[in-house]
């Protein structure tokens, strides 16, 4: 296997709103990482990004419209993610590109734009639920956060206070970042009096939400080695992915990141971590996630370690075990992948002795980056490792500041050019067969499981096979008591949008174990009928329904969870075995999906300059100094070379009336498929001594389909998007 | 190091398939594959999915992989592109020599999302490519070029169509097989002029598993394996204001790789069967330009009926042409097998607006040790 090291690494800033487009942030990353290499693109073979969901960009296949910024063109580019996990997964993928021996050099990539997602980006995360039986419930990510965080605190006897204190450091040490959104100096009493979003979770006890780029080059310890340099190595690299049936499983332990660790450990060498890691960077999207990721990478179950270095203060950067010393996703900021790879540059920076002012008081030979992602499901941990003794020759990132960097932020996106787009994206969800009896359950005021004899598991929601047993069929459905325990809740001010719910208002979720279904096999779910105050992880409950004649035969035909006093309590009540739904034309349904999600697009700095021009009746090309050509429409960057671009400096004049079209379609149908009153054309249009060509609507109704070659002009107009760019034949 | 596909299985294709839930479909192709490579899924090391979010209707879709191929807190991510793609990335990672077997899986539930052109049209670039329009106007203007680059005809074009939907007569599992006419074809419903609807393959709904191991792997457990000899992708730039739409410079990368690694110089002659991602008749012909395979007559170019016959299962498709190519190395292909398949080249595009492709080379014998 050969050895991979790391030999460069490029950021933007993150901010929360970025002008720069998504390729073009992710240019200039690429670019600052090959500069910090000592190579060009040409020496790059290969390409892999990271970036999580396409809700953010607001891009159908946004790793396709990343290609040219990333640095992918012409060259074998793959896109992977892992959720919130992408970041600390894409060195592992680019690490299986240079391990496996297929390529020498493989640059790895991680860009998040969460900005144009409106009216926020956390309307994104309705989606992660299941479609069938959690998104009816108006779900967010803050919600399963703050599940996760009340357990946390429940098993491992944290307070709020102490969670609070690893929000303090990373905000202060991302001071020293010069990437960082929002570093701080605050206290732990500034984060217990933060607006209070979903109980336990409080505004300062989260991350941002924001925009950002970073790339890191790899290569095979040839290559490494022919610098003369010491390189940083990838030591160890693991990742786990648990089950989506969340409800199933106890949250209060990581074990898809021990799992993971333990891989990183194996590979790496490393039977006592505690003392063998130098550095830490553990995903922190949250300060209580720092805690219970550190739990799961230091393999500590009864999370003593983990709480006896937290009081004794060892995570601060002069501490024996220190943590997110670039200030993590809580300081620096959270553009999901990127976060995990800046994790990655991070050690880096802290093994080659460029930390600068970061840099951690303990001599460091080895360090740790994780990151964790999808519904508390997926752990990534990579090692990296410096050779000897620290060395020396690294200058290049040690006294960057955030002049620097690249990353223009915006106040507001109505600030720049932009694109306004609303998705129509609907579906219906097949149910199937085991869904189809689990749902029409609920109509009948029944929560049903599927019965696995192999694992001695009644499983709800009821499935068709068992996951935990080789995918066994399973056919023996029964019908449950509706009555459970609480495993973990949240008390909730705000809505799926993470929007404030109505004053006064708050929704309680919790996770019910189901009586009769195996152990912690629950559902999340709504409580009422009682007060917030009053709610305890153990609470019995029982389902209360809506009347027969409102129940559709889906999750919220149950309304909610109540109490159940102690006199109400029936004992051990039998699991009914039943006959499932057979499936006919009548019964198989399907639930309706959507995207309930707006964008707002930057045109971004090509895009200022193009849409400038256009209300003029102009065009500009930018020059390429190193490639010699003029390229149109206007680019912050070349694809080819990769040399970062100044749209507005490198500026030359393109005659906008001394087009040719180059291809002509005539388009029958709208966006949707559905036909067009009138047919539209669509041409191609390229402009002498200019590469490149635009694509619009010619106006007009040409009275020869034979267009090629027609010479045209670009019409004025204010209007920004491409629905609006449009030519009309001259002479 | 020698990676082999030790099993497969595939749930389709279906026009619609509203009596399974997206799981029970890929868990039933799981199953198949398992089988067939001698494994349960406790074996394996990993686990690779190619899927795309708003195909799945998911923000990280990559959630709702484990649980129906049994790998639930195994090593599993996801790849976004053509199931090639992802093909090609879990070969990579078996090479590192810390994983024997992985698995790699893809569905489509096209038949679940409602509006498709306007996914595409989200696929497209917010500030210079969604011109509110057919999405397919790209595939308009690149079939114009196209066909002012090469030495072919509207009527070739259309000659790619007729073909592989009649050729899919012969394949049990493809659903739009059936006899046309090129008249048909040239005068069907125009979509983006002098593109029109025939020339477009119509959605599906299916599931591809393939389970890959070592060759020592195979050789233990597998009822009939076949042998990965290259593996290959590339994209050409994603500005497609600036990119050569008469070719598919992704195809020329991905192949590269892949014959390289293969021995193989010359494709048209040391290849016995061909896939050629034809989700438009056009595309077929460019691809083929692209792979070096030229005009060449072969009789033995999918036989599966092509995207055309068997459907456009998106992030699927190059995994259907992957099952095939693997029943046809092992004799296996019924009415539609090639006889003395020996060799088989894979071609997978990921559609527009991209020109991403990839390519995998497979052997039914390993040639070299």
């Amino acid at each position: 296997m050969t050895r991979v090291a790391v030999i460069g690494a490029g950021m933007t800033r993150f901010v929360r709103r970025a002008e720069e487009t998504p390729g073009e942030l992710t240019s200039r990353a690429v670019a600052m990482a090959l500069a910090d290499a000592g190579m060009g693109i040409e020496d790059i073979d290969a390409v892999c990004l990271g970036t999580a969901p396409d809700a953010f960009d607001g891009i159908h296949m946004n790793g396709e419209n990343l290609i040219a910024g990333a640095g992918g063109t012409r060259k074998p580019y793959l896109r992977h993610f892992v959720g919130g996990g992408t970041g600390v997964m894409s060195p592992i993928h680019g690490w299986m590109h240079v391990a496996s021996g297929k390529f020498d050099t493989c640059l790895v990539v991680c860009e998040e734009k969460m900005s144009p997602c409106v009216p926020h980006p956390a309307g994104a995360f309705l989606t992660i639920f299941d479609h069938t039986t959690e998104q009816p419930l108006d779900l967010t990510l803050i919600h399963i956060f703050a599940l996760e965080m009340a357990r946390f605190m429940h098993a491992y006897g944290y307070t709020e206070e102490e969670i609070a204190r690893v929000s303090v450091t990373h905000k202060r040490n991302a001071l020293d970042h010069p990437a960082a959104q929002i570093p701080e100096d605050i206290t732990v009493a500034d984060v217990m009096a933060s607006k209070l979003l979903s109980w336990p979770v409080k505004r300062l006890d989260i991350s941002p939400t924001s925009d950002g780029a970073v790339a890191i080059v790899l290569a095979s310890e040839d290559v490494a080695r022919a610098r003369g340099i010491t390189p940083v190595w990838i030591e160890g690299v693991g990742y786990r992915l648990d089950t989506a049936y969340w409800c199933t499983r106890d949250l209060a332990f990581p074990e898809y990141v021990a799992l993971a660790a333990q891989d990183a450990y194996r590979m790496a060498g490393i039977t006592r971590p505690a003392e063998e890691i130098d550095v830490w960077e553990p995903y922190d999207p949250f300060d209580y996630k720092a805690l219970h990721h550190m739990n799961g990478l230091l393999l500590d179950r009864t999370g003593r370690t983990v709480h006896r270095l937290l009081d004794a203060g060892a995570f601060e950067r002069d501490g024996s075990h220190p943590m997110c010393p670039s200030g993590g996703a809580l300081g620096v900021g959270n553009p999901i992948a990127a976060t995990g790879l800046m994790k990655i540059a991070e050690l880096y920076f802290q093994l080659s002795g460029q930390a600068g002012r970061r840099q951690v008081a303990k001599e460091v030979h080895r360090g740790l980056a994780q990151a964790w992602g999808d519904l508390m499901q997926v752990g990534t941990v990579v090692i990296m490792s410096s050779e000897g003794s620290l060395p020396t020759r690294y200058s290049n990132w040690s006294d960057v500041t955030v002049e620097d960097l690249p990353g223009t932020p915006l106040k507001s996106v109505a600030d720049a050019p932009h694109v306004e787009y609303h998705p129509e994206l609907e579906y219906a969800w097949d149910h199937g067969y085991a869904l189809t009896t689990y749902l029409e359950g609920f109509r009948a005021g029944k929560i049903r499981a599927s019965y696995c004899a192999g694992c001695d598991r009644m499983m709800i929601p009821a499935r068709p096979f068992c996951e935990v047993c080789d995918l066994r069929a399973v056919d023996r459905y029964f019908d449950l008591p509706d009555t459970g325990t609480v495993q973990t809740y949240t008390i909730s001010h705000v809505d799926w949008a993470s929007l404030p719910l109505p004053e006064g208002k708050v929704n309680i979720f919790a996770v019910v174990a189901i009586d009769g279904a195996a152990e912690k096999m629950g559902l999340v779910h709504l409580l009422g009928e009682v007060d917030p105050a009053d709610v305890h992880i153990g609470m019995r409950v029982k389902a209360v329904w809506k009347p027969e004649s409102e129940r559709e035969g889906k999750v919220t035909d149950l309304a909610y969870f109540r109490p159940l006093a102690p006199e109400e309590e029936a004992g051990e009540v039998e699991a009914v075995m039943i006959k499932p739904e057979e499936l006919t034309r009548a019964t198989a349904k399907a639930t309706p999906g959507r995207i309930p999600l707006d964008y707002a697009y930057t045109a971004g700095l090509g895009g200022r300059r193009f849409y400038t021009d256009l209300a003029e009746g102009r065009l500009s090309g930018t020059w390429c100094p190193e490639c010699e050509v003029l390229m149109i429409p206007p680019s912050a960057f070349c694809e080819e070379c990769l040399e970062v671009l100044d749209p507005e400096a490198q500026a030359r004049s393109v005659d906008a009336g001394s087009g040719v079209v180059t291809a002509a379609t005539l388009v029958f149908e709208d966006r949707m498929g559905r036909p067009l009153d009138a047919p539209v054309w669509v041409v191609q249009v390229e402009f002498p001594d200019a590469v490149g060509s635009l694509i619009g609507r010619l106006l007009g109704d040409p009275e020869d389909e034979a267009l090629l070659g027609l010479p045209v002009e670009l019409v004025a107009t204010k209007e920004v998007g491409p629905e609006h760019v449009a030519f009309r034949a001259v002479g | 190091m020698g990676v082999a596909v030790m099993g497969v299985g595939m749930c389709g294709a279906f026009p619609t398939s509203d009596g399974l839930s997206y799981r029970e479909m890929i868990a039933r192709a799981a199953q198949m594959a398992y089988r067939d490579a001698g494994i349960v899924p406790a074996q394996l090391d990993g686990a690779v999915s190619v899927e795309e979010d708003f195909v799945s209707g998911y923000s990280i879709a990559d959630e709702y992989v484990p649980d129906q191929l049994g790998v639930a807190r195994k090593p599993v991510y996801t790849i976004c592109g053509d199931f090639l793609h992802g093909f090609g990335s879990a070969v990579m990672q078996i090479e590192t020599g810390r994983f024997e077997l992985v698995v790699v899986e893809a569905y489509c539930k096209a038949s679940n999302i409602l509006h498709k052109d306007e996914l595409l049209h989200f696929a497209f670039d917010p500030i210079s490519e969604r011109l509110g329009v057919s999405p397919h106007y790209l595939a308009g203007l690149e079939l114009q070029h196209f066909l002012a680059g090469s030495g072919f005809d509207l009527d070739d074009v259309a000659e790619v169509a007729r073909r592989n939907r009649e050729v899919a007569l012969d394949n049990p599992l493809a659903p739009y097989g059936g006899r046309t006419t090129l008249e048909d074809i040239l005068e069907g419903r125009p979509v983006a002029w002098p593109l029109t609807e025939p020339m477009l393959a119509r959605h599906a709904d299916a599931c591809v598993v393939v389970v890959l191991g070592t060759d020592e792997a195979a050789r233990r457990s597998a009822r009939k394996p076949v042998y990965v000899a290259g593996t290959g992708w590339g994209s050409a730039s994603s500005i497609v204001a600036r990119r050569d739409l008469s070719t598919s410079e992704g195809t020329e990368v991905a192949a590269g790789l892949a014959l390289a690694e293969a021995g193989i110089e010359d494709a048209a002659a040391d290849c016995d069967v061909f896939y050629v991602s034809d989700l438009y008749a056009h595309r077929q012909l460019m691809h083929m330009d692209a792979l070096g395979l030229g005009d060449a007559e072969l009789p033995a170019l999918n036989p599966d009926g092509g995207c055309l016959g068997m459907g456009d299962l998106m992030e699927a498709n190059g995994g259907a042409r992957l099952y095939d190519a693997v029943l046809q190395l092992r004799g296996e292909a019924g009415a539609h097998q090639i006889e003395g398949a020996e060799v088989a080249l894979v071609h997978g595009w990921r559609g527009l607006p991209t020109d991403s492709a990839a390519v995998a080379v497979l052997e039914r014998e390993r040639r070299t040790a």
